[in-house]
């Protein structure tokens, strides 16, 4: 076990700051996004969702921290890993839903699927690994070139992207620029299925790696919402104020395989069942409940009404139209027009 | 009209869309301080200061990506490669970011940036500095690919590039920085996608782009004196291609060489001959012939790089054969 030392903060202060109304959103998002994967995956083993697929279950506190500290007013960029990020700026579960199943009023059109989700913020889902994060790096670009004060770039990354080349000459450009991007590594400790210990010659991505670019690093506790709160909240402030990029590592544990067609056999069941004790979800639910937040029944209700969000997302998808196959060579140009 | 070199009318352009927008900036190795490898940029850093030209690391991925990434999110970057030999190691976010974006993300966002830079041989730098990608990157359905000849096509056609929506890879050629041609005082775009008859003749055209079109253009002169009317077409935009000013000239000619500095197999010669064949068949009088870069790595010693690449004499007996005739 590698001995982290995660980014220091006021738990109770931290719970103060969020509060009961802070909370409860949080948890909504992150039930949101557990029951769209839920069904979603079911929809995949029955054959209507075709391709790759890649749960973000048990990774739910990291990007809903982020987006409840940040607001969804900065360029987003992530992996193909994008189901979570798109729900949590705002693309609908039957946009999405649809998106996956291919069909026309999907999130691109049925032309990106589960990998290459977009909204207005939402740069993409982008499928070759580590190639996002030059993206971000020039997002963050513009933010500094048109001197936009209150927005940052953020991406994310997994901890298997951290051996790619692209990440390192984008680490230097953000450093060498001063560019405003908080650059993510969320470590869910597989690259596809190979372990963190055969993939890097060291750990504690953030702190090792950020060194060299005279970045600076940290690392959060992916399964402990506060952490991730406490942690983008302060990495963003400092962002904002300083204008020079920060890496960061937060550990987390994917419950699924690297996508759903991995039986992920690499892994032990004591591994997952002790990765699983850290669900965040059910950290959060339980720190909640010990605050008076929230009761079993209301939590629930909560999923309930989370689960009804995603099965009525897989009927709008099932009756969504097809792409029309007259359309499949339309938009391969962007139109001319306004220069 | 001006009488001014190839780098000088980029450099126009260049400036001309800086002034124009200033979402247009300039970024890659050595294009400030340095004032750029082949001087295209020179000036440039004192005008417009160290914000609109970026000097970079050498890191073609990043700076590629970042540009893409600027692109996507409101700005108009023109990347300069050093030689597009380099494009290679940014491969990736030219072919799957760049190339793809527009479409897979449902129209959301576009990718409105110039790749532009030197291509193909310039002298004896060997294997590694001397490839031509054109055939490459035109494979990839979502790049506009452009190889002006002249200082005319390129500054009107980089003006096009800078103002159109899309990824566009703007091949320029090293040893055609410093080649003189007219541009006019007043600005003028050229179009994206058409072709020129830049000698007109009746019977053979002869098809190429860039610096072989000079190449061509000696030999319409060539066999002009031995009563063989050659009609040269200059390609301009190698992708979208204009069949159409091709289609019209073969119909006319009955016989069609194709003049390429890249390699043979699967080439843009390929391609255009392709097409000609599927649009005008019947009107050939002759099957189509091709000169091309022979199948080697490009050799260092200036006998073998002279051997490997199209010249003169190899196209004027290709012509020869195609024609039937001894020239």
């Amino acid at each position: 076990m590698i001995d982290y030392s995660f980014f220091p903060f006021d738990r109770e202060k931290t719970l103060g700051d969020i509060g009961k109304e802070g909370l409860t959103q949080a948890l909504q998002k992150m039930l949101l996004i557990r029951n769209f994967e839920t069904r979603a995956e079911a929809c995949y083993l029955q054959g209507k969702i075709g391709g790759f697929f890649h749960s973000y279950i048990g990774q739910e506190a990291i990007q809903t921290a982020a987006l409840m500290t940040m607001g969804p007013k900065n360029w987003w960029v992530t992996t193909y890993r994008c189901h979570a990020l798109a729900l949590l700026l705002g693309a609908t579960p039957e946009e999405i839903m649809s998106e996956l199943f291919g069909r026309a009023n999907g999130n691109a059109k049925g032309r990106g699927g589960s990998m290459h989700l977009y909204t207005d913020r939402l740069l993409g889902g982008f499928g070759i690994v580590g190639g996002q994060v030059p993206i971000a790096t020039g997002a963050a670009f513009t933010i500094s070139y048109l001197d936009i004060k209150d927005e940052i770039a953020v991406c994310f990354m997994g901890d298997g992207a951290v051996a790619q080349g692209a990440v390192y000459e984008a680490f230097n450009m953000a450093a060498l620029y001063k560019l405003p991007c908080l650059f993510v590594i969320e470590n869910n400790q597989w690259s596809m299925g190979t372990h963190l210990s055969r993939s890097h010659a060291v750990d504690k991505l953030a702190e090792t790696k950020a060194q060299g670019f005279g970045m600076e690093g940290y690392t959060l506790d992916g399964m402990d919402y506060l952490s991730c709160y406490a942690g983008f909240k302060t990495l963003h402030q400092k962002i904002l104020t300083d204008r020079k990029p920060i890496l960061v590592e937060v550990v987390s544990e994917r419950f699924k395989g690297h996508s759903i067609s991995d039986p992920a056999l690499y892994r032990s069941k004591e591994t997952l069942k002790h990765a699983m004790e850290r669900d965040p979800i059910v950290l959060l639910k339980n720190l909640m409940i010990s605050k008076g937040f929230l009761d079993e029944e209301t939590f629930k209700e909560m999923d309930k009404k989370m689960r009804e969000i995603a099965v009525h997302a897989v009927d709008h998808a099932e009756s969504s139209p097809w792409p029309d196959p007259k359309t499949l060579e339309q938009d391969v140009f962007a139109p001319s027009g306004r220069s | 009209m001006a009488l001014i070199e190839m780098r000088e009318a980029l450099r126009q352009a260049l400036d001309e869309e800086m002034t124009r927008d200033s979402r247009v900036f300039i970024m890659g190795e050595e294009v400030a301080e340095y004032n750029g490898a082949y001087k295209v940029t020179k000036g440039m850093l004192d005008k417009w200061g160290p914000k609109r030209v970026v000097d970079t690391p050498i890191s073609e991925n990043g700076f590629a990506g970042l540009g893409i990434g600027a692109a996507m999110t409101g700005l108009r970057p023109v990347i300069e490669f050093m030689s597009f030999n380099f494009s290679f190691v940014a491969a990736d976010q030219i072919i799957s970011n760049a190339a793809k974006m527009y479409y897979m993300s449902g129209n959301r966002f576009s990718v409105p940036i110039v790749f532009r830079g030197p291509n193909g041989a310039a002298a004896q730098v060997s294997s590694q500095h001397s490839h031509c990608v054109e055939a490459i990157y035109s494979n990839i359905p979502g790049l506009i690919v452009i190889a002006p000849s002249n200082p005319y096509d390129a500054k009107g056609l980089l003006k096009s590039a800078i103002r159109n929506n899309n990824p566009v890879l703007f091949l320029e050629n090293e040893l055609s920085y410093g080649d003189k041609g007219e541009v006019p005082e007043e600005e003028y775009l050229v179009p994206i996608g058409v072709a020129k008859v830049v000698t007109e003749g009746k019977d053979i055209t002869l098809i190429s782009h860039s610096r072989m079109v000079k190449l061509c253009q000696e030999v319409a002169v060539t066999l002009k004196a031995k009563g063989i009317s050659v009609e040269v077409i200059d390609l301009r935009t190698i992708k979208p291609l204009d069949i159409a000013t091709i289609k019209k000239s073969v119909e006319k000619t009955h016989f069609a060489v194709i003049v390429e500095e890249g390699h043979l197999f699967t080439g843009i010669a390929s391609e255009v001959a392709f097409q000609i064949q599927d649009g005008c068949f019947e009107s050939l009088d002759a099957p189509i012939a091709r000169v091309c870069q022979r199948e080697t790595p490009m050799a260092y010693s200036k006998a073998l790089e002279k051997e490997t690449m199209p010249t003169i004499e190899r196209i004027l007996k290709t012509i020869e054969t195609t024609l039937s005739r001894k020239i």
